[in-house]
């Protein structure tokens, strides 16, 4: 066995390693030899070798096999082998190792050693990764260490206390008397320690908080000591004493405020001066700036207290920090709802911060900018968002563009605006918007009837200069082949009149059939609106005729069915193609009768294009127009007549693939002639019994 | 409380690892798979703080390392920020103008300095000089007294 080298030697070979292989040799001869000297009942360089193997295991390596190892350092007498056993401890044992139950016995003979750095060691390790029940068996040590030591310890034992009720909170009560106590000692390491503690108390028990708020004032005093002593060297950080401190007492004063009024009002001077006093300037400053101002928003503080609050955020949002810039937003999005016109007051800063570099403090000031959107404001915010939509981060699109929809749908002040508004959102990034923006606008623009005429102008327009997003483009074709009449007049009040003739509108919707970057979706809108457009313009029907029927031997299967279906449209059924396209404005889910199975997923049905025409003095054809906001395969009906006077049936099925079953409904309308009369029959199926899905 | 402490270089290299909370070694590697990931891809002149779960990430790096720590909801970020500026202040008072390098060979002391500092993933002391005369006095206690030491103290 070659002598291993010590553990600065051995970093320095692993380091000089040229490859991953090579160092993975190196790595795999030392722990062969640590694994023998492990072996060997006595060897002089023990803590020497399991520092190695810690090393070598925070590279990444297994270390499994020293963690016997430790215990038996942790047990030895050497300080320097406790030390590094200890650390081996903290960093291979874990609670949920078997072995770390075995060094519960060491630990407790060292809580009780002469020397207070072992004690130290033990406090550590406990506080570090003491499971449960190494909690429970070393409890009454802990406690008796907090009432018995030097500061030194105390502090320790404090913080150990607190990882004990973190573990076991039914022990905190074995705590509370020691931790009140622990109040009045000068040591800022013990107070710190014991202000952690009563926290923890507090947070775990109801009864505790009641108990504690009697130590408000000694609380606010020791506050006050702090904020308004002299300089102290030894805890000093930028002008401030002990931010640390400070910053842990102003926590456990904002618990204890709260909901409480009397604790509240014993506090209320303090943060006064706190929050009046503290110079900001430096980040130790900032911190216990920020801490008071969270507890001044927690508790039950006078309005003046809470203005001041406000106020102190909205001048950190124009300190050139970074980090307060960002601290001062996630604060006031806290508060937004609360205190909303407090933080109206600073809207302008926060929609500055939309431009900032950094794209956590754009994050933050989108967020806030959609929450401080009101009716009064909703024009002047729709222009910076709409700003801020064409230069964000890729990954902020799909939030600001949803925020934009939801707060025009909120406080749109017209419909013209309101419908601007979205297609500017679309022609800006219309790859990030949800799936349902499409059918949710075809709704909108049906409903604002006056502007029919203003929005197909537009919409041709954004078409015929851009046909890359997707969602515009769907939008555009439906809109032209239901509008198309009132595009090719020409004529509209509110945009500048263009002369757009039929061939103009067949070029720009064939150029979306025709297009690589069109997807299925929108080839399948632009085919329906061609057919639409048959019924609204005289010149051009044998052009539609032919691009309809080039598409019927087409690849995608959904377009060539469609196309068929037109085609037969065209055919045979001539008479009632006008009836049949005319009727598209209606929203229809699909009809079916008895033997149908028709599947239109889910909640807001759009479906447009539904026509099942039932002569019932002839035959019934089945149309299948479907808008594809749903997975929907069809298969071939089984035939495509159903024989007058209800002598036969016609079965399709149809396919549904949706994701939410729980929401899906079924609502079958059929709309048909008899006799030159229109006539609508519904059904509507709410649920479905589980056998149908797979 | 803290819940981790991580250092590592700009290579991704892991030069200490501190955990508070205990942690499956997979959870363990995950998280640095992240951490390392996360902090090394910010811009400079970025704010010193990321969301990752339901956890508060703040990071600030000193030369060639990064100090990241992952708090829960209710710490303070600007006051972590603090906590790993004292920690950068004692591993440069106890190892004399610290360089990465340091850390790499003395990564033991860097631990002991560590566990002086924080406890529990909250600080146990506040004052700088306090806690460099504790390791002080635990360096003293390591090389001299050792044959004090050998009697059983119980």
């Amino acid at each position: 066995m070659s002598p291993s080298v010590c553990l600065q030697e051995m970093i320095r070979v692993i380091r000089g390693a040229r490859t991953q292989g090579e160092e993975r040799g190196v790595i795999q001869r030392e722990c062969a030899a640590i694994r023998a000297q492990f072996r060997q009942a006595d060897s002089g360089g023990r803590s020497h070798n399991l520092a190695k193997l810690l090393y070598v295991h925070m590279l990444g390596y297994p270390a499994h096999f020293g963690q016997m190892e430790c215990v038996r350092l942790i047990a030895s007498s050497k300080y320097s082998e406790k030390r590094i056993g200890y650390l081996g401890a903290m960093m291979l044992l874990d609670e949920k190792q078997d072995a770390s139950l075995l060094i519960t016995n060491s630990i407790k003979n060292d809580l009780s050693h002469s020397s207070q750095h072992v004690q130290s060691l033990a406090l550590c390790t406990l506080a570090c990764m003491g499971s449960a029940e190494m909690c429970r068996d070393l409890a009454p040590e802990i406690e008796r260490l907090l009432k018995a030591s030097n500061s030194y310890i105390k502090k320790k034992a404090a913080l150990c206390a607190v990882h004990i009720v973190r573990k076991i909170p039914e022990l905190g009560e074995m705590f509370t008397p020691s931790a009140h106590s622990l109040l009045s000692e000068k040591n800022h390491g013990v107070l710190h320690g014991a202000v952690i503690l009563i926290t923890e108390l507090c947070e775990r028990n109801p009864d505790n908080l009641k108990q504690f708020r009697k130590s408000v004032p000694e609380l606010v005093q020791i506050m006050k000591n702090l904020v308004t002593s002299g300089y102290s060297p030894e805890h000093n950080v930028a002008g401030i004493s002990d931010p640390f401190l400070q910053v842990r007492i102003l926590r456990l004063l904002r618990i204890l405020g709260r909901n409480n009024d009397a604790a509240s009002d014993a506090m209320n001077d303090l943060l006064a001066q706190v929050a009046t006093n503290t110079d900001s300037s430096k980040t130790a400053g900032s911190a216990v700036l920020y801490e008071t101002v969270l507890t001044i928003m927690d508790i039950r503080s006078e309005s003046g207290l809470r203005v001041l609050a406000v106020n102190i955020l909205g001048r950190f949002l124009l300190n050139n920090d970074r980090n307060i810039r960002y601290i001062s937003m996630t604060s006031l999005q806290k508060i937004v709802q609360t205190d909303h016109t407090a933080v109206q007051r600073h809207r302008g800063t926060i929609v500055d911060c939309l431009k900032d570099q950094d794209a956590s403090v754009k994050r933050r000031a989108l967020e806030l900018s959609l929450a401080l959107v009101s009716a009064a404001n909703i024009r002047s915010m729709m222009k910076e968002l709409l700003l801020f939509l064409s230069t964000c981060p890729p990954e902020l699109r799909s939030h600001a563009a949803s925020g934009i929809f939801n707060a025009a749908e909120r406080y749109a002040p017209s419909q013209r605006w309101h419908i601007d508004t979205i297609l500017h959102v679309l022609v800006t990034a219309g790859g990030d918007v949800r799936d349902e923006t499409v059918p949710n606008l075809i709704q909108l623009i049906t409903a604002a009837s006056e502007l029919h005429c203003y929005t197909v102008h537009k919409l041709y327009r954004a078409l015929i200069s851009d046909i890359v997003q997707q969602s515009l483009v769907q939008v555009a074709c439906w809109c032209i082949g239901e509008y198309g009449d009132l595009l090719l007049k020409g004529e509209c009040e509110e945009i500048t009149p263009m002369q757009v003739t039929e061939d103009d509108v067949l070029d720009a919707l064939e150029t979306v059939l025709q297009s690589h970057m069109s997807t299925p979706t929108s080839r399948g809108f632009a085919l329906t609106a061609i057919m639409k457009l048959s019924t609204r313009i005289t010149n051009n029907v044998d052009r539609i005729r032919s691009v309809v029927s080039i598409y019927g031997s087409c690849i995608d299967v959904e377009l060539q069915q469609r196309a068929v279906e037109y085609n037969a449209l065209f055919k045979k059924y001539d008479h009632m193609r006008y009836f049949t396209m005319s009727y598209c404005t209606v929203i229809l889910e699909f009809g079916c009768r008895s033997r149908l199975s028709l599947v239109l997923g889910g909640r807001g049905l759009k479906a447009e294009h539904v026509s099942i025409i039932f002569d019932c003095k002839d035959n019934v054809y089945l149309y299948w127009f479907l808008l594809q906001s749903v997975q929907l395969q069809m298969k071939a009906p089984s035939g495509d007549l159903i024989p007058a006077q209800g002598c036969g049936t016609v079965t399709q099925t149809v396919l549904l693939s949706y994701t939410n079953k729980a929401n899906l409904k079924m609502r079958v309308r059929l709309s048909y002639s008899s006799q030159g009369t229109a006539c609508q029959d519904m059904v509507q199926i709410d649920s479905f019994p589980s056998p149908a899905w797979s | 409380m803290m819940r981790f402490l991580l250092l590592f270089s700009r290579q991704g290299k892991l030069r200490l690892q501190k955990w508070f909370l205990p942690m499956t070694e997979r959870e363990k590697k995950k998280i640095i798979r992240d951490m390392t990931t996360m902090v090394l891809a910010r811009k400079p002149r970025t704010c010193n703080f990321l969301h990752w779960r339901d956890l508060k990430i703040v990071y600030k790096r000193y030369a060639s390392l990064y100090f990241c720590c992952g708090l829960e909801d209710q710490d303070n970020e600007l006051l972590a920020l603090e906590v790993l500026h004292r920690y950068v202040e004692l591993l440069d008072k106890y190892f004399g103008s610290v360089c990465e390098l340091d850390i790499i060979f003395n990564f033991e002391k860097a631990y002991f300095i560590l566990d002086e500092f924080l406890m529990g993933g909250e600080i146990q002391e506040t004052s700088k000089q306090s806690i460099a005369k504790s390791i002080e006095a635990s360096d003293m206690l390591q090389e001299t007294m050792e044959e004090y030491m050998s009697k059983p103290a119980f």
